[in-house]
């Protein structure tokens, strides 16, 4: 199990530490030396070890051929697997989410079990720095910060359901999003989307769902793994009979993050066994 | 009789209204707080007033308050703003849970860190009882809280040597940053928004620049060549921020990045440097304020003399106006009537305050 961090940027801190305590005492300016180096890319090239196939789906999250994940590769995952044989994720966005149980964790360690389980001697460390309520646009300027302090291979970021709360202009959120998927992409860092959550009563809320749209579409268009948190919610409240009273809607709302961490641990894992297509044999000329 | 309108007061008052205005997420008036031109926004500037004021509990050089008069007075604040916190964290909590019932929405009660308190209570009242857990949009009066509680040693600080105030707070500030050290949260893992670690130099220049003495003094004598630099600072950071920031990519910068990036949780140096430049140019236009809307002027020194108070019903009132606007049909005509609405309940909330001690000194 991969130890938590409660502080960013873990990497080093004792040297960085005794570093600062130096520099204070004596005024000594020599920099750069002090800073640990990272040690990623010694390691030899190995493919992921698989433990075995992935598990099935859980019974609870079995929603038949609903489709709640838009897969997509994830090259610098497994670039981090195989050089590294460690997977560093950063968490972040508007919900930090907990589950009744403190004993199992938060819905982050279902994932990371998940895939230390299906890939063997898989070191996986989730880095949380969610905040709650907080709006894509703001997240986004997060994001750049956490991504150079952290150095993730992987960001999870759920988002959407705060932006459509506070009746964010769609076009503020859809450019907002937009502009950090790239940014994700430009300093190689692999992203999944972890959308809005389900409501009955929502379901015919404008705002709410043309959010939902512009997600959806942002995160087709920039090619991006997304876990669709409301359709599946919406498929599981289906078939278990719609939500009933409180205590109903209280039980089905903690099953859907349950289902979305093992979705998104599932698709990770697909994402790792995707093999890069070789390249097409050059197409015969026709005479 | 309360004291007259006076900088401090009116800038405190301008804070306390554009946190009101910056906690509400969307609000057609967020774009023009000061946040929207200015890599700093109005957290620091009542973090550093609330330094400033510092100084009138402390006592200056010449006058000092007994010591322990002066510990017992700053750990009395500590303990009134723990529990004015507690009160609007309760009222909060309350307000979540009751509107989630009446619009028939458990979303509601995931909002803003609220998720743990309904889900997880056993734990989770136990951090909130210990400040590691914080509600969105109700992480700075715990920020306040633990400066509050560091204050006794500042104050000890500088009656031993205040020489070395300002520079143990620096060093601590820069070691925060190059570590980096921070506040972990707890049950739900995370930090602090506000590490105080960092914010305690915010803290710190303003009780110093508050003086008239030392580092003050030192800046009230050389305010005009200090502004000169400070313009253009000002104006890069505008020109920076209107350009959406682009200009500093974090992985880029060199080790320790938080030296070099823009983070409001750490208050790293690029937003203090620009927040002081900031305080310096606009420390001029207080006396045209005053002359030109004398009534606005006396309206937010009013909020700025019962900050706490205001601030605790701005908390209240921002949450408020968010659940209103997912609510009601938004628009601008809702926003219009929350602002006004809104500013003059903080008003009425002053005026409280300040009627109350009448009538009490009366008594």
């Amino acid at each position: 199990m991969a130890g938590r961090v409660a502080h960013p940027g873990c990497g080093g801190s004792l040297k960085r530490l005794a570093y600062v305590l130096a520099l204070a005492a004596m005024f000594a300016g020599s920099a750069a030396a002090q800073q640990a180096a990272p040690s990623a890319g010694s390691a030899p090239a190995t493919e992921p070890k698989q433990e075995g196939q992935l598990p099935p789906v859980t019974r609870e999250c079995q929603i038949g051929a609903m489709d709640v994940v838009t897969q997509s590769p994830l090259p610098n995952v497994l670039k981090a697997v195989r050089e590294r044989q460690k997977l560093k994720i950063l968490a972040i966005g508007a919900s930090p989410v907990v589950r009744r149980d403190s004993s199992a964790g938060d819905y982050y360690d279902l994932v990371e079990q998940l895939l230390e389980q299906t890939f063997k001697g898989l070191e996986v460390e989730v880095v949380h720095r969610g905040v709650s309520g907080e709006l894509a646009r703001d997240a986004g300027a997060r994001i750049k910060m956490e991504v150079a302090l952290v150095e993730p291979d992987l960001v999870l970021w759920q988002l959407g359901t705060a932006d459509a709360l506070a009746r964010l202009p769609i076009d503020d959120f859809e450019d907002s999003v937009r502009t950090t998927l790239v940014w994700l992409k430009e300093h190689n860092v692999d992203v999944a989307l972890i959308g809005l959550h389900y409501l009955k009563s929502l379901a015919k809320d404008t705002h709410y769902q043309a959010i939902r749209r512009a997600l959806k579409k942002v995160a087709t268009e920039q090619g991006v793994m997304r876990v669709g948190r409301y359709e599946a919610m919406e498929t599981l409240a289906r078939l278990r009979g719609e939500q009933g009273g409180q205590a109903g809607r209280s039980r089905m709302t903690e099953a859907a993050y349950e289902c979305s961490a093992e979705y998104l641990a599932r698709a990770i894992a697909t994402g790792l066994f995707h093999k890069e297509k070789p390249p097409a044999p050059p197409a015969k000329p026709i005479n | 009789m309360p004291r007259a309108p006076n900088a401090v007061d009116f800038w405190r008052g301008f804070a306390l209204v554009s946190i009101f205005i910056n906690h509400i997420p969307g609000i057609f008036f967020d774009k023009f707080t000061h946040r929207a031109v200015s890599i700093s926004d109005s957290a620091e500037l009542f973090v550093f007033l609330a330094g400033w004021s510092l100084r009138y509990v402390i006592g200056d050089a010449g006058r000092p308050r007994p010591m322990h008069e002066v510990v017992f007075r700053v750990g009395g604040r500590a303990v009134t703003l723990y529990a004015a916190h507690m009160m609007i964290v309760m009222l909060a909590i309350a307000i979540l849970a009751a509107t989630a019932r009446l619009l028939d929405n458990p979303l509601l009660l995931e909002w803003h860190n609220a998720a743990a308190v309904f889900y997880r209570p056993v734990e989770t009242h136990v951090g909130l009882a210990l400040l590691t857990h914080q509600l969105g949009y109700f992480d700075i009066l715990p920020l306040y809280v633990a400066l509050m509680l560091f204050a006794p040693f500042l104050a000890i600080l500088d009656r031993i040597a205040p020489a070395l105030l300002l520079p143990a707070s620096f060093v601590l500030y820069i070691t925060s940053l190059v570590v980096p050290l921070t506040i972990p949260a707890w049950p739900i893992e995370g930090q602090w928004f506000f590490n105080p670690l960092t914010w305690q130099f915010v803290f710190v220049l303003g009780l110093v620049m508050g003086r008239t003495s030392g580092v003050g003094g030192w800046v009230r004598r050389h305010i005009v060549p200090i502004r000169w630099v400070s313009l253009p600072i000002v104006l890069i950071g505008m020109i920076f921020v209107l350009t959406g920031g682009k200009w500093i990519d974090p992985t880029s910068v060199p080790d320790p990045k938080l030296l070099f990036i823009n983070g409001k949780t750490f208050a790293t140096p690029i937003r203090v440097i620009q927040f002081l430049a900031l305080v310096a140019v606009m420390s001029i236009v207080y006396p045209y304020i005053a002359r030109a809307v004398p009534s606005a002027v006396g309206y937010l020194s009013m909020l700025g003399r019962n900050s706490l108070e205001v601030f605790c019903a701005g908390s209240i009132l921002s949450l408020i106006c968010q659940i209103l606007r997912f609510a009601l049909p938004d628009g601008i005509l809702l926003d219009t009537l929350l602002l006004i609405g809104g500013v003059a309940l903080m008003g009425m909330v002053a005026w409280l305050a300040e009627w109350r001690t009448r009538v009490v000194a009366v008594a």
